[in-house]
C-alpha cells in the first residue's frame, strides 16, 4: 500500500468466477497477485451456478479431434480454430488438475469418470459432479486460493482500467463503503464473466453485467462477436420473478422431453435427428416459436418432462433441480416443469490471442469475459472447461510479464472523484433505467432480430445511457457504475448485430435472406473497438 | 401484484448508535421470494443493504433471519408481516453480515504427493458433504460457538470432508480435536436451519468423534462412560433405588383401559431422577394407560453414539427392541428427550415410538386443575429437532400454568459436553440461567432429564418435568374436590 492507498501487485486478477481463480492461482506462481471480487470470492458469477458439466475428451472412442470437431460445427465455424485447438487439448489435464486438487467429480461403477451427454456431442463428453458442477469446482479453486499466498480483496467493484502510454497500468475500484481505492499492476487480467443480465429474463448471476467488457472496450480493447449471445432453450417461468433460472440441459441429457401444450413432442419438426439434445440455438428457436404460434403453457412456456424416469435416477442425477422446483411447488419427479428460453452467454467478448493478450498491452482476458473459443454458438460444457484452460493461461503470460512498475497516474483519479460526486446530483434510480434496458433488449435485440429493431433499440438504449443516475448513498455508487457499463454493452452487442448481415449460431436476423449455410459463410468475426468496427471476411472453403 | 408490509432491520454501525426496525410495504408479484421483498424495498429505498448473487440457492450470499430462522432469502417465499433480521454474524450494513473472517477459515486439502484418484464408494461418501454452499445459516445458531472457542459446524463439515478423502495427507481427527471437536452438545440446530440439509452433527462431528475413539483419542469421561455402560447397561452410577426397583412389569390404570404401551425409562430417569418417571407413570394411568415396562432394557446408547463410541451399541439395541418386541408391544413411549431421538432416529424398531407428550395430547387427557403460577418452558433440543416436538408440551402446559416463552437456546447439558467439556457447558447453563430470571417465573418445565438437571445445577428457579407439573395439577384438583366435598358433608 503506498500513502495514496494504491494497492501494488505484479498481477491483478479481476474477478473470482473459475477463470479469475485459476489465473490467480498460476499468476502468484510468478509474482505478487491480487485478486479482486465484485462478490465474496467465488460466490459471484456464473461459475458457482453452473450445474450441467465440463467437456473433455476422456473416454475410450473420444478424442480432441472429434471434441474439436463437435466445438467448430457446433459454433456454426465461427470458432477461432487456434483456440479451439487450446480448449480441447488442455481440457483433460485442467480437469485432472481440479480432481488433484480435491474436487469431487462423479464415477461410474466401472471406475471411470461418469460422463453426460450435452447437446451437439456425438459420444457423451461433460463429466460433472451431480448437477452442482460449477459449485464443485469453485469450492475446489476457493480452498486452494486460501491456500496461496494470493491476497484477496473482496466485494471490491473495478471501475475502470488504467493506462499510461498504451498500456493498461492498473485499474481504479470502489471498496464496499463506496470509497475509490486504486491497483497499480504489470498486468491485469479481465475475468469479470458475461452480460446476460442486460436481458429481461436471464439465467446469469447479479454480477453477469458485462464490466469486463465496457472496461476493456473503454481502454481501447477490441471486442469479437459481441452479437452472439446465447439464449438457453430452458429457463423456468415461475415464479414471475424468479423467471429466467436455468433449468440445465442435464436435464435433457438425463432423458428429458420437450413437449407443448397440445402434448406434442415438437422437436420432431424442428430437429428429428437430435431432438431435444440438439443445439441450443435449435431448441431456443423452437421453444420460442411453439409459444408465440400459441402452443404455450399456463405460464407461457412449453413442459420440459422427466416422470418417465425413476423418482431414484432424479434424484441422484438432478437432485439441485428437484430441490430447487420443490422450493417453488412442482414435484418434478411427478409433474412436468414449465419452461422458455433464457438469456445465457455471451459467446463474444475480448479478443485474445492464444496466450490471453488482448489487443491492449498490458491486458490480459479470459473465461467469458474473452471471445472467439465459441463462435457463434456455445456447447454445454465447454465454458466450465475454457475457465480452466484459459485461466491457466492468462495467469502464466500475465505472470511471466516483465515488472515495470509503471506508476498508475494519480491525476486520472481525479476524474472519476468528480464522477463520484456527479452521481450524487443525479436524479435517476439506476433500478428503472436496468428494467428499461433490460426489456428494451429482450424485444429488440433478443433471439431474433432486425435491422428496424435493432436501429430503434440503440436509439433507446444510447437515450438510456445518458441518463443522470443517481447514488443516494455511497454505497450505491458501484451501482451506477455497472448500470452504464451495462447500457455500454447493450450498445456493443446491437451494434455489432447490426454489423453482422447474416443469421448464423445463435445471431438470427429475420430479415435477411441468405443463400449460404453457416460452413459457406463469407464473414468471419465482428469487431468492434473504441477506434473501429467491422466484420472479417473470410475466404468460403472450397 | 400483492401488497406485503414487513419489518425490516436497519443499522449502520458507522453512523448509528444502534439498530432500528423499519417497515415498508411494497408491491411484489405472486410467488416472489423474501430476496425479491428486499428487491422491491431496495427500488424505493436504495440505502438497504443485503446481500446476493445467484438468485438460485447455489451461492450461499443471501442467508438473513426471517421471523428469526436463517433461511436463503431467494428461495424463501415471502409473505405480508414478516420480519427480516441480518443473521446472527456482526454486522457491516442492514442485513450484511460479515462473513469473511469464516470463510477464511475453512481448511484446505494438502494432497499427497502420489496420485490418487477417489474411488466410487469414496466419492458418493464425500458428496452430501459437498453440497454446502457456505451460507453461514449453521455458523450463525451453534450455541457452542457462543461460549468456547469451538471452531464451529462449518469446520466440523470441512474437517470431516477433508477426513475421508483418500487425497489428503493431514491428520484431520487431531486438527478437529484441537478445533473443538468436543464441544459441540449435538443440540441439532445447525442442520436444522442448512438450506442443503446436510446433518453436520450425526454426518460430521460423531463420525469424526468415532475416528477419534478408533484412534484412542476420546476424551477420558466419556470413556468412562462407556465402561460403565458395558458394565452395568446404564450410563449413570446406581446410588439409590432406581425407576425399575420400585415398578411392577405392567401398572394398570385406575379407571378402563384406553390404550397399552411399553415404556422405556433411559438412564437418567432410572438411576437418577426415578421420581420423576413415577410421576409420569401416574399421570398416564390416570389418563387410562396401561403401561408396561420390560425389566431388562438397557441404556438406549444415545451417549456412545454422541462421543463416537459404538462398539458395543449393535448389542443394546438388540436387547432393547427384543425386550418390547417379546411382549408384542406396538407403541413404546419414552419421556427422556434424548432416548427418544436415539430411538426415532438411530434406531430401526419394529414398534412406534412416542414421546409422552405425543401420547398425552393425542389421547387427549383429563382437565387438571389451574396453578397460580407462571412457568417458562425450556424446549430440549432432542425434542425440538431431534423429534420435532413444539406445540404438544406447550398445549399440556398452559392447560396447568401460565406460560412465559423463552428464546430457544440449548442448555448446554448434550452431546457429552457436560461430562467431556464441563466449561462449555456450564457457560451455556449460565446463559440458560440469566434468560429464565429475565422471564420472571417462579417454575421452570422442561422434558428431558438432561435438561432438567443441567439446569436444576445452574438456575435458582425449580426445574420440572411436564408430567410432574401435570401431576401437581391433578393433586390440587383432588385437593379442591376434597375440599369441597368435605365443605358439603359438612354443611
Ligand atoms: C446458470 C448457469 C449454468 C451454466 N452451466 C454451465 C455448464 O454446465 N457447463 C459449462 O461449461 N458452462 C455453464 N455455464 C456457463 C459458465 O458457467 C460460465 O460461462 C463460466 O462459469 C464463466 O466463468 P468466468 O470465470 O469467466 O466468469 P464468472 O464465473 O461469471 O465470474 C465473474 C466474476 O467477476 C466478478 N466481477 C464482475 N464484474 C466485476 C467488477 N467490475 N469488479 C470486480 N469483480 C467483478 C464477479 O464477482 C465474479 O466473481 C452456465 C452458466 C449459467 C449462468
Ligand atoms: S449440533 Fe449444535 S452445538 Fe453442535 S455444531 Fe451444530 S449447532 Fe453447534
Ligand atoms: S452446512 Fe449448510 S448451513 Fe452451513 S454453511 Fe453449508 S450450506 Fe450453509
Ligand atoms: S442469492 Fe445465491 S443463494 Fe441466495
Amino acid at each position: 500500500m503506498r500513502a495514496d492507498d494504491t494497492v501494488e501487485c505484479h498481477v491483478l486478477v479481476i474477478g473470482s468466477g473459475g477463470a479469475g481463480v485459476r489465473a490467480a492461482i498460476e499468476a502468484e506462481k510468478h509474482g505478487d497477485t491480487v485478486l479482486v471480487s465484485k462478490s465474496l470470492a467465488g460466490k459471484g458469477g456464473c461459475t458457482p451456478m453452473a450445474e450441467g458439466g465440463y467437456n473433455a475428451a476422456l473416454r475410450e472412442g473420444d478424442s480432441c479431434v472429434l471434441h474439436k470437431e463437435d466445438t467448430i460445427r457446433g459454433g456454426a465455424y465461427l470458432n477461432n480454430p487456434e483456440l479451439v485447438d487450446i480448449l480441447v487439448n488442455e481440457a483433460p489435464e485442467r480437469f485432472l488438475e481440479l480432481v488433484r486438487w480435491g474436487a469431487v467429480f462423479d464415477r461410474t461403477e466401472e471406475g471411470e469418470w461418469a460422463q453426460r451427454s450435452f447437446g451437439g456431442q456425438r459420444i457423451p463428453r461433460t463429466c460433472y459432479a451431480g448437477d452442482r458442477t460449477g459449485h464443485e469446482m469453485m469450492m475446489t479453486l476457493l480452498e486452494r486460493l486460501r491456500a496461496s499466498n494470493v491476497s484477496v480483496l473482496q466485494e471490491v467493484s473495478i471501475i475502470d482500467l488504467l493506462k499510461r502510454e498504451g498500456r493498461v497500468v492498473g485499474a481504479v475500484a470502489l471498496d464496499r463503503n463506496g470509497e475509490l481505492t486504486a491497483f497499480q499492476a504489470d498486468a491485469t487480467i479481465l475475468a469479470t464473466g458475461g452480460a446476460a443480465r442486460i436481458y429481461d429474463i436471464s439465467t446469469n448471476s447479479a454480477t453477469g453485467t458485462g464490466d469486463g467488457f465496457a472496461m476493456g472496450y473503454r481502454a481501447g480493447a477490441e471486442l469479437i462477436d459481441m452479437e452472439m449471445v446465447q439464449f438457453h432453450p430452458t429457463g423456468a417461468v415461475y415464479p414471475y420473478d424468479a423467471r429466467g433460472r436455468l433449468v440445465t440441459e442435464a436435464v435433457r441429457g438425463e432423458g428429458g422431453i420437450l413437449l407443448n401444450s397440445k402434448g406434442e413432442r415438437f422437436m420432431e419438426r424442428y430437429d428429428p435427428e437430435r431432438m431435444e439434445l440438439s443445439t441450443r440455438d435449435v431448441v431456443a428457436r423452437s421453444i420460442a416459436r411453439e409459444i408465440a404460434e400459441g402452443r404455450a403453457t399456463p405460464h407461457y412456456g412449453v413442459y420440459l418432462d422427466v416422470t418417465h424416469l425413476s423418482p431414484e435416477k432424479i434424484e441422484e442425477k438432478l437432485p439441485m433441480m428437484l430441490e430447487q422446483f420443490l422450493a417453488f411447488g412442482t414435484d418434478i419427479r411427478k409433474e412436468k416443469m414449465e419452461v422458455a428460453p433464457s438469456a445465457h452467454h455471451f459467446m463474444g467478448g475480448l479478443r485474445i490471442t492464444p496466450r490471453c493478450e488482448t489487443t491492449v498491452p498490458g491486458l490480459y482476458a479470459c473465461g467469458e469475459a474473452a471471445g472467439g473459443v465459441h463462435g457463434a454458438n456455445r456447447l454445454g460444457g465447454n465454458s466450465l472447461a475454457e475457465t480452466q484452460v484459459f485461466g491457466r493461461r492468462a495467469g502464466d503470460t500475465a505472470g511471466r510479464a516483465p515488472s515495470r512498475g509503471t506508476r498508475i497516474d494519480t491525476r486520472q483519479l481525479e476524474n472519476y472523484r468528480r464522477k463520484l460526486d456527479e452521481f450524487h446530483s443525479g436524479g435517476v434510480n439506476p433500478v428503472t433505467v436496468v428494467k428499461k434496458l433490460q426489456e428494451a433488449m429482450w424485444n429488440g435485440a433478443g433471439i431474433t432480430r432486425n435491422v428496424h429493431d435493432l436501429e430503434r433499440t440503440l436509439v433507446d438504449v444510447e437515450k438510456l445511457a445518458k441518463k443522470k443516475l443517481l447514488a443516494q448513498t455511497p454505497m450505491n455508487r458501484a451501482e451506477c457504475f455497472t448500470v452504464q457499463n451495462m447500457c455500454l454493452v447493450a450498445s456493443l452487442v446491437i451494434r455489432s448485430a447490426l454489423l453482422r448481415g447474416e443469421s448464423r449460431g445463435a445471431h438470427v436476423r429475420t430479415d435477411i435472406f441468405q443463400s449460404w449455410d453457416a460452413a459457406n459463410s463469407p464473414y468471419g468475426h465482428t469487431y468492434i473497438s473504441i477506434h473501429h468496427a467491422g466484420i472479417e471476411e473470410r475466404k468460403v472453403p472450397a | 401484484m400483492k401488497r406485503f408490509t414487513v419489518t425490516v432491520y436497519r443499522h449502520n454501525p458507522a453512523k448509528d448508535q444502534r439498530s432500528r426496525y423499519q417497515t415498508y410495504t411494497v408491491a411484489v408479484e405472486e410467488g416472489a421470494r423474501v430476496l425479491h421483498l428486499l428487491h422491491a424495498i431496495h427500488a424505493e429505498d436504495p440505502s438497504l443493504s443485503y446481500r446476493y448473487c445467484c438468485g438460485t440457492g447455489q451461492c450461499g450470499s443471501c442467508a438473513v433471519r426471517v421471523n428469526g430462522e436463517p433461511v436463503l432469502a431467494c428461495m424463501t417465499e415471502a409473505r405480508d408481516g414478516m420480519v427480516i433480521d441480518p443473521l446472527n454474524l456482526p454486522v457491516k450494513k442492514d442485513l450484511l453480515v460479515d462473513m469473511e473472517p469464516v470463510l477464511g477459515k475453512i481448511a484446505s486439502i494438502v494432497p499427497k504427493d502420489v496420485e490418487c484418484i477417489p474411488s466410487r464408494d469414496e466419492v458418493e461418501a464425500l458428496k452430501p458433504l459437498r453440497s454446502c454452499i457456505e451460507c453461514l445459516a449453521c455458523v450463525s445458531v451453534c450455541p457452542a460457538m457462543e461460549v468456547a472457542e469451538f471452531a464451529g459446524p462449518l469446520s466440523m463439515k470441512q474437517e470431516m470432508r477433508l477426513a475421508i478423502d483418500p487425497r489428503d495427507s493431514c491428520d484431520r481427527i487431531t486438527d478437529a480435536i484441537r478445533d473443538g471437536l468436543f464441544m459441540c452438545t449435538t443440540c441439532q440446530y445447525c442442520w436444522k436451519v442448512c438450506p442443503k440439509k446436510i446433518e453436520i452433527p450425526g454426518k460430521a462431528i460423531e463420525k469424526l468423534r468415532r475416528m477419534a475413539n478408533q484412534r484412542g483419542l476420546t476424551l477420558p469421561r466419556h470413556a468412562e462412560v462407556a465402561t460403565l455402560i458395558s458394565e452395568t447397561g446404564r450410563s449413570v452410577p446406581k446410588n439409590q433405588p432406581t425407576f425399575l426397583d420400585q415398578v411392577p412389569e405392567v401398572i394398570e390404570p385406575a379407571g378402563p383401559v384406553r390404550g397399552t404401551v411399553g415404556f422405556f425409562v433411559g438412564c437418567m430417569y432410572n438411576n437418577r431422577l426415578p421420581q420423576t418417571a413415577l410421576d409420569a407413570m401416574e399421570v398416564l394411568s390416570r389418563n387410562g394407560i396401561r403401561v408396561i415396562i420390560p425389566h431388562e432394557q438397557v441404556c438406549c446408547g444415545s451417549p456412545l453414539i454422541r462421543t463416537g463410541q459404538t462398539d458395543i451399541l449393535p448389542d443394546l439395541m438388540e436387547k432393547n427392541i427384543a425386550a418390547f418386541t417379546c411382549r408384542g408391544i406396538d407403541t413404546v413411549v419414552t419421556m427422556c428427550a434424548g432416548c427418544g431421538s436415539t430411538l426415532k432416529n438411530d434406531y430401526r424398531t419394529p414398534f412406534v415410538v412416542k414421546d409422552v407428550n405425543e401420547i398425552l395430547t393425542e389421547i387427549g387427557i383429563e382437565e387438571p386443575a389451574r396453578l397460580p403460577i407462571r412457568v417458562a418452558y425450556h424446549d430440549p433440543c432432542h425434542l425440538l429437532r431431534g423429534q420435532g416436538i413444539q406445540k404438544q408440551p406447550r398445549e399440556l402446559i398452559a392447560r396447568v400454568a401460565e406460560l412465559v416463552e423463552l428464546p430457544v437456546k440449548c442448555c448446554g447439558a448434550g452431546g457429552g459436553t457436560r461430562s467431556g467439556q464441563p466449561e462449555v457447558s456450564k457457560a451455556l447453563a449460565g446463559k440458560r440461567a440469566e434468560e429464565i430470571e429475565k422471564a420472571g417465573v417462579e417454575w421452570v418445565i422442561s422434558s428431558c432429564p438432561f435438561c432438567e438437571f443441567h439446569i436444576g445445577e445452574h438456575s435458582k428457579r425449580p426445574v420440572k418435568n411436564i408430567t410432574t407439573l401435570l401431576l401437581e395439577g391433578y393433586r390440587r384438583k383432588d385437593q379442591d374436590r376434597g375440599g369441597e366435598a368435605g365443605e358439603s358433608a359438612a354443611a
